[in-house]
């Protein structure tokens, strides 16, 4: 399953996967306040990927709750939140673990930043300086 | 034609290379040569215009002087480098980037002419099956990176008027040295002209004839 939420405001989405999950936020105006939950059952194993593209003044305000409750037991998972906060706009996520089962494996990471200046480089010596439209649209694209 | 006159280059107080001059015609691949640290690939990043490396002296193509050029014009002026480490960028998609390409070089062609093209040069190439719905070299080998450096060189050839190619043999297997030699070949015969580093005995010896020698730059 692949969400895209494009200028959104608030968000609020229950997932109850059987399969791998991907949001992408693209916020170029105004605050976006999301919050998903993540609540799987007994049995499965899922990815949730999580991008969020933020420019100009805006703000993205992200929680990803996973939600195991004390009869679900192997479940197998792995929540990755990648922001890219351009010029002077604010992204603030993080991922949440509530499990109450000892048969769960659950992993979880979250990276925020532009390009580097490797990165930046490399595109210039293609003739590309654009950078925010590539990352914008390789996450709408993808 | 590229013609590099006084060329001076260093990285913050580090002086790399000393009043460097070399002419190569259109056609012509130049080999260049030096032990390790003595200059070659900051020979390539400063034609190609890395802005951490301060140059001085003159840079002339056919379209003229490169020296004050920020990195991007030259590129859209016809420079094309084949990096020795590409990197891998997070969030760019791989097809994306060739859409931008496309858009910002000016190369003819629809979106599902270029997906086309692009899938078979992969292919060409030996990259894995969807290759152009991945991120950019993301959990790639150097020997993969390599060959996307190589799929790009391809694709732009039609518009490169100066081919930099820094180690583009390292990592590859022994059967994709000929699809360099080819890529060579190809930009020689568009009067196009190469620099060449390499450490690989055979194509050290095959463009041996036009060499440039860096041990004491």
């Amino acid at each position: 399953m692949r969400k895209v939420f494009i200028n959104s405001e608030s968000i609020d989405f229950l997932v109850l996967p059987y399969e791998d999950v991907e949001f992408v936020f693209i916020q170029t105006r105004k605050k976006c306040t999301a919050r998903i939950t993540i609540r799987p059952k007994a049995n499965v194993k899922f990815k949730v990927k999580i991008y969020i593209y933020a420019e100009g003044d805006s703000e993205v305000d992200c929680v990803c709750t996973l939600n195991v409750s004390k009869e679900v037991s192997g479940v197998e998972t792995d929540i990755q939140i990648r922001s890219w906060p351009f010029d002077k706009s604010k992204i603030k996520a993080r991922p949440e673990m509530f499990i109450a089962n000892s048969n769960i494996i659950a992993n979880h990471g979250n990276a925020l930043g532009t390009l580097k200046p490797e990165d930046k480089y490399y595109l210039d010596s293609r003739g590309i300086t654009d950078y925010k439209e590539l990352v914008k649209q390789s996450l709408l694209n993808a | 034609m590229i013609k590099v006159k006084n060329l001076s280059a260093s990285i913050g107080d580090k002086q790399i290379l000393d009043n460097i001059n070399f002419t190569v015609e259109p056609g012509e691949c130049l080999l260049i040569t030096g032990p390790n640290g003595s200059g070659k690939s900051t020979l390539l990043h400063t034609i190609m215009g890395r802005p951490d490396i301060t140059a001085s002296g003159s840079i002339v193509i056919r379209n003229g002087e490169l020296i004050d050029m920020p990195c991007h014009e030259r590129s859209q002026a016809g420079v094309f480098m084949a990096h020795q480490s590409p990197p891998a960028i997070d969030g760019i998609n791989t097809m994306t980037l060739f859409k931008e390409i496309q858009k910002v070089q000016n190369v003819a062609g629809s979106t599902s002419d270029l997906i086309k093209l692009t899938k078979s040069l992969f292919n060409w190439i030996g990259l894995p099956e969807g290759w152009e719905k991945r991120q950019f070299n993301n959990g790639a080998s150097g020997g993969e990176r390599k060959k996307n450096e190589l799929t790009q060189a391809v694709y732009l050839q039609g518009k490169t008027q100066v081919l930099l190619l820094d180690e583009p043999d390292s990592g590859l297997e022994q059967s994709s040295r000929q699809k360099i030699i080819d890529l060579i070949q190809e930009t020689k015969n568009r009067r196009g002209c190469v620099l060449l580093v390499t450490h690989d005995k055979e194509l050290q010896e095959l463009y041996s004839a036009n060499k440039l020698d860096l041990s004491n730059a």
